[in-house]
């Protein structure tokens, strides 16, 4: 099979199998979720914008992926689909970042966030990485064939 | 030292070419009340692009027109005179944002998007917060950036230095102004004050990053304020200073804005600024 470069934009979700790459830019606040099965070799990555579909029920029923509460959920059981099973997933998160400064309003980055803990905890899943929060912009690359995640900010890249 | 650069900054501003001659004279016919459409539909003829842009956000499903404009006279025919001259402006600013901006790492287009999302969450947030309806607020916002079309290159020799200054916690525009002698909302007031736009615009574009220091505070520099940190924590026009801003808590009190409210707009920039930045 061919292996394909993926790019998710903000507000969307991809999976991949063995072979893919899946990439998305510029998460500030934003949620980037990243799940994958080692034995299976298959993952998918979410990039959620806001906390809570109840804030516009109508776009969220169109996108559940604008959405953590509602796009969270999606992705596991499109990963499922493709043979991922729910003991073996590694599961890690980046972005939720926020402006700087004591205006609350503006954290959404930081209730993203809260919502995903309240969600895996519900469903007994654990992070096994993450990388969240700060003023930063990072872009993250997602190796499907091993599973690896890196992230970028400007000139600096790293493992997570 | 600092002084030296700003001298230096503010020479390459001087020698930006303005916007379009024949865009400046439409905007000023707009302005007038004694204009026919006729006398703006033959002075945009003389700028063929211009005209093309024009046409091509008029027929963008953000305005949605139901029939095809194909002509000038039908765009003032179906937007008004207020709408025209917005939409000329923004046909202006795709022709000078459309390319990367070193400094920022921004890539082509970016910084078009990005201006584009500011305008559209702008005047969403105007009729949220049911703040009076202002056509200068899409202005200001579409150009609330212009600076960096300037100082991008200076940024860009500079940068280990602002990034230095910044690590200390200091918003990104104060770590350009301790080492450039100033910053791309101060360098972007300077020029559309050189171009003779109105004070009101001007200072929302000067004050885009703290509108608490404004010599008087006004709605449009507080809702340019929030509509630009807003498109920059989802992503739109983000660049190497990443959320390095702060977001002043007066400006929100002023405009009695709820969190509920701001992540609504937010719901809905995405669509709102696809729709417009997508026809150019």
């Amino acid at each position: 099979m061919e292996s394909m470069k993926q790019i998710v934009q903000v507000g969307d979700m991809k999976v991949g199998v063995k072979g893919d790459e899946i990439v998305t830019h510029a998460l500030g606040s934003c949620l980037g979720l990243m799940i994958y099965d080692p034995v299976a070799h298959v993952g998918g990555m979410l990039h959620a914008m806001l906390p809570l579909s109840k804030i516009n029920p109508e776009k969220a029923a169109a996108n559940p992926y604008m959405f953590v509460d509602k796009g969270v959920p999606v992705l596991f059981k499109e990963v499922y689909a493709l043979g991922g099973q729910k003991g073996r997933l590694v599961v890690k998160a980046a972005g939720c970042g926020s402006p700087l400064g004591k205006n609350e309003m503006f954290k959404i980055g930081e209730r993203n966030y809260t919502v995903l803990k309240k969600l895996l905890w519900k469903n007994g899943v654990l992070l096994k990485a993450e990388e969240v929060g700060g003023s930063i912009s990072r872009t993250v690359y997602f190796d499907i064939s091993s599973g690896r995640v890196t992230i970028r900010n400007g000139r600096q890249e790293r493992a997570l | 030292m600092k002084q030296g650069k700003k001298r230096e900054i503010i020479s390459r501003m001087n020698s930006f070419p303005s916007m379009s001659g024949i865009a400046a004279k439409v905007l000023k016919l707009l302005d007038d009340p004694d204009a026919s459409a006729d006398q703006v539909e033959q002075l945009l003829k003389q700028d063929p692009s211009l005209t093309a842009n024009l046409l091509k956000l008029t027929n963008s499903a953000y305005f949605g027109i139901p029939s095809k404009v194909g002509s000038v006279r039908h765009a003032i025919a179906m937007l008004g005179w207020k709408r025209l001259s917005k939409l000329v402006m923004a046909a202006c600013v795709s022709a000078i944002t459309d390319r990367e901006i070193p400094g920022y790492d921004l890539q082509p287009g970016v910084l078009w998007q990005h201006s584009v999302a500011v305008s559209v969450t702008a005047e969403g947030l105007m009729r949220e917060l049911k703040v009076a309806e202002s056509d200068e607020i899409f202005t200001a916002a579409l150009l609330h950036d212009l600076g960096k079309l300037i100082l991008g290159g200076f940024v860009e020799e500079e940068l280990d230095e602002i990034e230095k200054a910044a690590a200390r916690g200091i918003p990104f525009q104060m770590a350009e102004q301790e080492v450039l002698g100033t910053d791309h909302a101060e360098i972007g007031a300077l020029m559309l004050e050189s171009w003779s736009f109105p004070p009101k615009l001007v200072s929302a574009v000067r004050w885009h990053h703290d509108p608490d220091s404004a010599p008087e505070t006004n709605p449009m520099t507080d809702i340019v304020h929030v509509a630009n940190v807003l498109c920059l924590m989802i992503g739109i026009g983000i660049g190497v200073e990443g959320l390095h801003y702060e977001p002043s808590v007066a400006a929100t009190k002023r405009l009695g804005i709820k969190p509920t409210q701001l992540e609504l707009i937010a719901s809905r920039t995405l669509e709102w600024a696809k729709e417009l930045a997508d026809a150019v």
